[in-house]
């Protein structure tokens, strides 16, 4: 198992389990992520992409099943900073300059004042912000916000990065600039991802497979691995990224081949 | 820069047209000084006692900070103390509400017969209880209210309770306390002010104000009324200004 980055087993969560409020959040989910892969969540809200987002990350617990990141517990995942994490909302903190938001991170693990300086300058050099350290995170858009978290997210340099539709308040144009810029950054720092988006291009661009959830209960309906190679500026307007999108867009209406028993694992893919 | 500069003159303009009528009133009406007394005689007093203006507003000023300063660290404590410990909260919140009821008017007589009668500290005690409230209630707030993603954020850096507080819960809290301090502060003058009135030394705003309408000065009676005025918003500016200075995002776009 040691060579998967997440692995996910007959994963439920119920939330107010046996009170009349009672949510099935995810039923008998089961998804492999391996190292260095780039996995995108997609289905419609509610569908409980959050959800497993959050219990990899051990901010919430599973109700059942059994989950390890990194070869370990979630818990200890969390521990060891062996994730980095990226929302929506960028949650910088106002009070901060953007490079000691960067830092924040290398804070919370104990790291020395100038060790922790040098690497957050040279993460927003990786991001580009390198003129922006001294700056407060008002003083900046919305597309410059979110590259700070994703800096921040990698700081500790982490095995993986869990992003919760981190793009999803970003015009189409920022969005596909940030969407290459991640790539690259992934790739460069061999990052395995679990993204979470709502949009269609976006997952398939990104990913090397997307995982199409659906609703009530929450679950993995289908598993659409992507193959397109290097990106680059035709990617968007080839036949291969048309065919995958509309791959996609029939798992989510529910139309193709469902995923048989044992859920989303690496082997259907390859 | 030039919008702040125009909002300053209709106030004082406002304040200047105020004064001559009255003037203009109590000139024209032949009005006797104990029913209003005119505001050229007011300010020739003032002027003619100004040191004793300036000791009297400086006692009570005193009086206000140290009660300010009783109430703001009790306030704090409390509201960290609340926010900390699950068990605290329920209790705590009634019992701030408690003691924003206390009527002080009531109990300044009571706490002078319990200290020296040449002591300020009943009067600090007065002005602390006062404080507290608004001090806590949002500070409380603020050390509580924090964003969720920020907050899920420190738990996936497997940040302690504590940590939390220092990095996120304090900081944020800063804007709040700075609301409270807001409405902490002016109050703080009134209530050090009001519990002169109730026995204690004859010091302060509050027992010259008494003591001058007694005595039928009423054009002292009056001055000191303005001290008191000038002492609150002096109070009021300063903490605007270390509001600016110590939480120049607050009222920003947040970021979160
Ligand atoms: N803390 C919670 N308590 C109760 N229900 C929750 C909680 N978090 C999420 N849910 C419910 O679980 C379901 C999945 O939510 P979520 O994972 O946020 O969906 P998505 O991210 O796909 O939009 C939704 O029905 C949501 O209302
Ligand atoms: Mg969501």
């Amino acid at each position: 198992m040691s060579t998967l980055a997440v692995h996910a087993e007959g994963v439920w969560k119920i939330f107010n389990e046996g009170a009349n409020n009672e949510v099935t959040a995810l039923s008998d989910v089961s998804i492999d992520v391996g190292k260095g892969e780039f996995v995108s969540l997609i289905g419609p809200s509610g569908c409980g992409k959050s959800t497993l987002l959050r219990v990899i990350a051990d901010l919430i617990p599973p109700t059942r099943g059994s989950v390890s990141v990194a070869g370990v517990t979630p818990h200890e995942a969390r521990e060891k900073h062996q994730y980095g994490m990226a929302f929506q909302q960028a949650a910088l903190l106002d009070w901060r300059t953007v490079r000691r938001n960067v830092e924040l991170p290398l804070e919370l693990a104990g790291w020395d004042k100038d060790k922790r300086k040098a690497r957050a300058l040279e993460l927003l050099e990786m991001v580009q912000l390198q003129d922006f350290a001294d700056h407060r995170p008002w003083e900046l858009s919305g597309g410059m916000q979110q590259r700070v978290a994703i800096a921040r997210s990698l700081a500790t340099d982490p095995e993986i990065l869990l992003m919760d539709e981190p793009f999803g308040a970003l015009d189409e144009m920022t969005r596909e600039r940030m969407q290459n810029e991640l790539l690259r950054i992934s790739k460069a720092t061999g990052t395995s991802v679990v993204f979470v988006t709502h949009s269609i291009p976006e997952a398939v661009y990104l990913s090397n497979r997307v995982v199409v959830m659906s609703p009530r209960p929450g679950r993995i309906t289908h598993v659409v691995a992507v193959d397109l190679g290097e990106r680059n500026e035709d990617t968007r307007e080839s036949d291969a990224f048309y065919d995958s999108v509309t791959a996609v867009r029939e798992a989510l209406r529910g139309r193709a081949t469902p995923v048989g028993e044992g859920g989303a694992r690496l082997a259907e893919t390859s | 820069m030039k919008s702040k500069v125009n909002a300053i003159w209709p106030p004082i303009l406002l304040a200047a047209l105020f004064l001559l009528a009255w003037q203009a009133l109590v000139v024209i009406q032949d009005l006797k000084p104990y029913l209003l007394p005119a505001p050229s005689l007011i300010f020739t007093t003032f002027i003619t006692n100004l040191s004793l203006m300036l000791e009297t507003g400086l006692y009570t000023a005193t009086t206000a900070v140290l009660g300010l300063l009783l109430g703001t660290v009790l306030g704090i404590v409390l509201a960290m103390v609340a926010q900390r410990f699950f068990v605290f909260r329920n209790l705590m919140i009634p019992v701030a509400a408690g003691i924003a009821a206390v009527p002080i008017v009531a109990l300044t007589p009571i706490l002078n017969n319990m200290f020296d009668i040449t002591s300020r500290t009943p009067r600090v005690l007065i002005t602390a209880i006062v404080v507290f409230f608004p001090i806590f209630v949002n500070v409380y707030r603020g050390l509580t209210e924090v964003p969720n993603v920020q907050l899920e954020l420190m738990r996936s850096l497997s940040a302690t309770p504590r940590t939390v507080t220092r990095v996120l819960r304090i900081p944020n809290a800063l804007p709040f306390f700075f609301t409270g301090l807001k409405v902490a502060a002016p109050l703080a003058v009134i209530a050090a002010l009001v519990a002169e009135y109730f026995g204690g030394p004859q010091e302060g705003l509050g027992s010259k104000i008494a003591s001058s309408a007694a005595n039928t000065a009423y054009g002292r009676a009056w001055a000191y009324v303005v001290v008191a005025i000038i002492v609150g918003l002096a109070f009021y500016l300063i903490t605007l200004l270390l509001e600016r200075v110590t939480t120049p995002w607050a009222g920003r776009s947040r970021s979160a």
